[in-house]
């Protein structure tokens, strides 16, 4: 099925004859083109890991970061052009301060998913405006537990047990499936979000990359945090170590 | 017919063809059928009810986070058959105009009244260059204490209509021809009756044996006029009165 949309692409405020709006579908090639994001929600605690690809030797390690913190108990991952996920982090953080000013108590990620997806969709409606080009992962832990959700450029929103967003989103969710994420602690999230990414970097086609890694979680007390220093060192240790396992394996 | 000139835009944006067609809300109608769900709505003696498929995607989904059933105030919910994020900002929408009416008037609005004011805004829509209708179609149902229950449907052209029953998404016709035939027979449906008519409705047009988790069912009905969803087990007693009655 060709998805070339000639003449129906131009703008938002357009169908297709089959019904598509493109745009929002080329949005959506925008996030399959970045580092993929690797979010696993966990028995009390959500754990992101950010495959930031590097494009140049000069990169000064540790900027541009792709995970923002939303509020002090919100996470979000983006995938897709960094700029626009800026804007959406704005909006995000405005949201929550309102809602913070208003109703006196942090905002339920539920309810900035919900508002974030309608700026969102907003969007895709007019012509005079393009959708955002960019896919974004909030997290955050309650009384009620762990939650994600996972918006993407059209504005629609889920919420999620496991999700990769990206380039190696395939490869990322045939792994993530293979997990028994209900029953894991943040810990040994980590380790396992640490080799998911290592596993599915292409090191053909992308060099060098940098993993950023968040969780919040009970054991966060629900803030949402970097991991420490020492936590990340483990956790790409270890994930190194069974990329060179399996890599034996195979020749053998 | 003659072939009038246009200037090529008639396709892609909201203004007529020369044969007096609105090729972006036609094309805005494909859109409602792309997610491939079909939902159903019936009416009958002293109830309504609106049934549609669950269908989730992705094993890493929550289930709990995908619904296409809405309440717009505790008596009117609706179904959404369409796109995902259009759908759930007319339903924000439509919360919005209902909370106002409230505010304004004093009393709960009215399902068609709802309804038309759900129309006129799509109407807008497909009267604008700069903004694309809306690729949902809205199926309300409430239960007005003088009128009875009440089943409306508004879609992307701004055209909105009661009904007894009506079915609507990607298998529209098979179902508007099996409900009609079915009408045809028997004009009042007691609440059972209405359950079963409309989930037997959507496994005969999809030629499948539907388990309660692959179904969504919204209800109305006199005894209690608040709109609520059934949980797994009553869509399972009612899966299984069908099943014996066959």
């Amino acid at each position: 099925m060709s998805s070339i949309g000639t003449g129906y692409d131009l703008s938002a405020s357009q169908f297709s004859p089959d019904g598509r709006v493109f745009q929002v579908e080329y949005a959506q090639k925008a996030v399959e083109n970045s580092g993929t994001v690797v979010a696993i929600r966990g028995k009390d605690g959500i754990v992101f890991g950010v495959e930031k690809l590097v494009m140049s030797k000069l990169y000064e390690k540790g900027s541009n970061k792709r995970i923002f913190h939303i509020d002090r108990h919100i996470g979000m991952a983006v995938a897709g052009l960094l700029a626009d996920a800026r804007q959406i982090a704005d909006i995000a953080r405005e949201e929550a301060a309102n809602y913070r000013s208003d109703f006196g108590g942090p905002i339920p990620s539920a309810v900035l998913a919900d508002r974030v997806s309608m700026y969102m969709h907003a969007y895709t409606l007019y012509s005079f405006v393009r959708p955002f080009g960019c896919s974004v992962v909030l997290s955050s832990y309650d009384e009620d537990g762990p939650h994600m959700h996972v918006i993407e450029p059209s504005g629609v929103a889920y919420g999620y047990y496991g999700c990769a967003i990206g380039k190696g989103k395939q490869a990322a969710k045939t792994e993530i499936e293979k997990i028994k994420m209900k029953e894991m602690s943040m810990h040994e999230l980590v380790n396992e979000v640490a080799r998911i990414v290592y596993t599915i970097h292409d090191e053909v086609k992308d060099k060098a990359f940098e993993l950023e890694l968040s969780w919040v979680g009970k054991g966060t007390e629900g803030l949402h945090q970097f991991i420490p220093a020492e936590v990340q060192e483990e956790a790409e240790k270890l994930a190194k170590k069974s990329l060179e396992d399996s890599d034996s394996d195979e020749d053998m | 017919m003659s072939v009038g000139n246009s200037a090529g835009f008639d396709r892609h944006i909201t203004i007529f063809s020369p044969e007096g067609r609105l090729y972006q809300v036609e094309y805005a109608f494909n859109a409602c059928k792309q997610a491939g769900l079909t939902s159903v709505a019936v009416r009958g003696k002293d109830s309504a009810v609106v049934v549609i498929q669950k269908k989730v995607p992705d094993k890493l989904l929550d289930p709990s986070t995908v619904t296409n059933l809405f309440y717009i105030t505790a008596n009117i919910g609706c179904v959404m058959t369409g796109m995902s994020a259009d759908s759930r900002y007319q339903v924000k929408r439509a919360r919005s105009e209902a909370a106002f009416w409230k505010y304004r008037y004093g009393h709960e609005i009215p399902v068609d009244v709802l309804c038309r004011r759900i129309a006129d805004i799509s109407q807008v829509y497909t009267q604008s260059a700069g903004m694309r209708p809306l690729g949902c179609i809205m199926t309300l149902i409430g239960y007005d204490d003088k009128m009875g229950p009440m089943v409306f449907k508004t879609d992307p052209a701004g055209y909105f209509c009661g009904f007894r029953a009506v079915a609507c998404g990607a298998k529209h016709l098979e179902g508007g021809n099996f409900l009609e035939k079915c009408f045809k027979k028997k004009k009042d449906y007691t609440f059972n009756e209405t359950i079963e008519l409309a989930i037997h409705c959507l496994s005969c047009i999809l030629s499948a044996d539907l388990r309660a988790n692959e179904l969504e069912v919204g209800i109305v009905t006199q005894e209690n006029p608040k709109f609520r969803t059934l949980t797994e087990a009553e869509i399972d007693n009612h899966l299984a009165s069908l099943a014996e009655r066959d």
